[in-house]
């Protein structure tokens, strides 16, 4: 899966999309955020997507596309939307106005629709939420056993399987209480692969970690972005997104401000308010 | 000795103020044990209890049934006995308790002993002012039917019971009491019984019905659906706002307005229609404190992980909802346990406190003032079994470390 780095998928996206991006420089490939990175193929597609809050409005006209294979990162200033926005992929926030389609499901009020878009996407969240009463192979296998109805002895395989994936199998039988923050969110990531979801939404799954933790965190997101997952990633680590992102997008005030390649967002932004955030944050 | 006139001095005598305190409760303390001690051992009239010990404790059960009750005691010890066996077995396999946990050690008999000796100790109390052979009888039975079960258990637990011949256990196991109630109840009828077994009875179905019936108002409560929310809503503020003995007034009178004669329940299920419909509104609220304390992020992780909202309720939300309210809870059914003895003035069930009146004032006890002498009997086995279920609810809140997370 080593081909799949950001410069060829860049390249790909200004192929297959046949966009009028191809006169060349790198800070126009993404000029507008529906045109995607990945395989090509669009995974998740929002459009013109409105959510309000009473008459707060959170978010204002999203237009995303993101293909499969692609990791996207999300960033900008506190309360910009950019949580509001990944939860109502998967309908944790119901959107006001516009589509949302995830993996050619368009998502509607249908409770059994809403389930559907939930199987196929997992979530990480800044504090974990793991299920405290139950063990930490408990919380892995909990979702296939009942919604996937994997049988018992299937789930446990292939819940230790994920667990040597984040590298923690021997805490299996502990209960959440027991780990380490870094141990947890790398259980809570565990948890969302376990569905074997086809795109995984993060929402600053480092934000809440002890500095030191933070990279065994970070590294294991890698080790998904490698192996092909599609992600949506809302995070500050700004190393994680120039290492690995296909697509950054800066958010403010419930907008798109700015889309573009990793190089193009810390090397030459183009609007004034992406460059005053990033030199905040850099 | 130097060291405890040191102690004392720290601790007792360390100013004026302090003297004073430690002399004037040290002498109502005294006063107070020696009060006691001589009513128990020398003023104290015991035979009231002896000879009726009998009806404080099953009431009015005909004799010639009364070995259903005995094979039922014994029943349900066993019965018990392979519960913890298997439910100990089951936790060993899911690797909840250690193996070592698990051998004979002191630890865990003192531990069995810990939680037993205030309750095998009354029962040796009663054994001892029994004057047939047949309560011995029927408690070492029960001993060994108790034992035998928990041998068993753990080998019925290690079986793999998963799918029907699981079901089957479980439904086998639940069916058990029912069939003993239903075998006791064939032969004498609810409203025969008496003694501290009605109270226990009593307390014991009305309980098991609460429960279930408290989940479901706490939830209902929560509704999206508004007219389940009202009149779940409804239904609590009503019962909570009338007392107790007003309601099963209400039950032994009211309720022949409604129900022709030959269709009312008996007294006594009418008293478990009533602590149960009263104790469910308590603990409908009890549960919807539990409900809230749950982090909202906990409903949306299992959301997000694609769980019908049953399932988040019922593998996610509730366990954790009901294991914060344990305390509560346990609280609200000892004190459902100690209203049972409401139930003799308000419905004229002859109950253990009822019993207790009663015998002062029949045969040789009549007008002798050994009231004293009954109503601590009667405390004493309510105080047990109060102070039994407050332990086990400690317990139980420890193994499942409720505030160690
Ligand atoms: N449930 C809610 N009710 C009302 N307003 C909300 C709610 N959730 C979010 N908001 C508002 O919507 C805006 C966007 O919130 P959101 O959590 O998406 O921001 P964010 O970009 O994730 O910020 P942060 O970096 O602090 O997490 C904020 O102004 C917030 O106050
Ligand atoms: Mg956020």
């Amino acid at each position: 899966m080593s081909e799949h780095t950001s410069d060829e998928t860049a390249s790909d996206a200004m192929g297959d999309t046949g966009s009028d991006a191809t006169s060349g420089t790198v800070s126009e490939v993404f000029a507008d955020a529906t045109q995607m990175a990945g395989t090509g193929e669009v995974m998740i597609e929002l459009e013109h997507v409105d959510k309000l809050f009473g008459d707060f409005k959170a978010l204002s006209d999203i237009n995303v596309r993101v293909g499969k294979q692609e990791v996207m990162v999300v960033i900008g200033p506190s309360g910009s939307g950019k949580s509001t926005m990944i939860r109502c992929i998967n309908r944790l926030e119901e959107h006001d106005r516009g589509r949302i389609v995830v993996d050619g499901t368009e998502l509607s009020n249908d409770l059994r629709n809403i389930q559907e878009i939930r199987r196929e996407t997992g979530m990480v969240f800044q504090s974990f939420n793991l299920f405290p009463h139950l063990t930490v192979i408990d919380n892995v296998t909990l979702a296939p056993r009942n919604v996937r109805k994997l049988s018992k002895r299937d789930a446990i395989d292939m819940g230790m399987a994920l667990l040597e994936h984040v590298r923690i199998p021997e805490q299996a039988k502990k209960y959440p209480g027991q780990l380490s923050g870094g141990q947890q969110q790398r259980v809570a990531i565990a948890r969302a692969l376990a569905m074997k979801p086809k795109v995984m939404l993060f929402d600053e799954p480092t934000s809440a970690l002890d500095p030191e933790m933070i990279n065994e965190v970070l590294d294991t997101m890698k080790d998904l972005a490698r192996d092909g997952m599609t992600m949506i990633v809302v995070t500050h680590e700004m190393g994680f997104a120039r290492e690995v992102a296909d697509r950054v997008l800066f958010m403010a005030e419930g907008e798109i401000v700015e889309v573009g390649t990793p190089e193009h967002f810390f090397t030459d932004p183009r609007e004034e308010r992406t460059k005053q955030f990033l030199a905040q944050i850099l | 000795m130097t060291n405890a006139v040191t102690w004392a001095r720290r601790n007792l005598f360390r100013s004026p103020f302090d003297a004073v305190l430690t002399i004037v409760f040290g002498i109502v303390g005294l006063f107070i044990i020696h009060r006691s001690l001589n009513f128990i051992f020398v003023t104290g009239r015991w035979d009231v209890i002896r000879v009726n010990l009998r009806l404080l404790m099953i009431g009015r059960f005909p004799d010639t049934h009364v070995l259903r009750i005995a094979v039922t005691v014994v029943v349900l010890a066993g019965w018990a006995g392979l519960l913890a066996g298997l439910i100990r077995a089951r936790q060993v396999r899911a690797g909840r308790v250690d193996v070592g946990a698990t051998r004979l050690s002191w630890r865990r008999v003192s531990d069995v002993a810990d939680r037993l000796w205030l309750p095998a100790f009354v029962v040796l109390l009663i054994l001892m002012l029994t004057s047939t052979s047949g309560p011995w009888v029927m408690a070492i039975a029960a001993v060994v039917a108790a034992a035998i079960g928990r041998l068993i258990g753990p080998y019925v637990g290690r079986l793999p019971l998963i799918g029907l011949p699981g079901v089957l256990l479980m439904v086998a196991l639940a069916v058990v009491p029912v069939i003993l109630f239903f075998y006791v109840v064939s032969a004498v009828g609810f409203d025969e019984w008496g003694g501290f077994m009605l109270n226990l009875f009593l307390a014991v179905c009305s309980i098991v019905l609460c429960f279930p019936l408290g989940v479901a108002l706490a939830l209902g409560r929560r509704s999206t659906l508004p007219l389940v929310r009202v009149v779940c809503t409804l239904y609590i503020e009503l019962v909570r706002g009338a007392p107790l003995f007003v309601l099963l007034l209400l039950a032994n009178v009211a309720l022949g307005f409604f129900i022709p004669s030959n269709l009312t329940p008996s007294t006594a299920t009418r008293a478990i229609i009533v602590f149960t419909l009263f104790t469910a509104a308590y603990m409908a609220e009890i549960v919807r404190g539990g409900l809230q304390s749950v982090p909202r992020g906990q409903i949306e992780a299992a959301k997000a992980l694609g769980l019908s909202p049953v399932r988040q309720m019922g593998l996610i939300v509730l366990p954790q909802a009901l294991r914060n309210v344990i305390p509560a809870q346990i609280g609200q059914l000892i004190s459902l346990f100690k209203d049972t003895s409401l139930a003799a003035l308000a419905m004229g069930l002859f109950e253990l406190l009822e019993v207790s009146t009663i015998i002062t004032s029949q045969g040789d006890f009549r007008g002798q003032g050994l009231i004293g002498e009954t109503i601590a009997f009667a405390a004493l086995l309510f105080w047990t079994v109060s102070y039994t279920m407050s332990r086990e609810s400690q317990r139980l809140e420890r193994k499942l470390g409720v505030g160690t997370r």
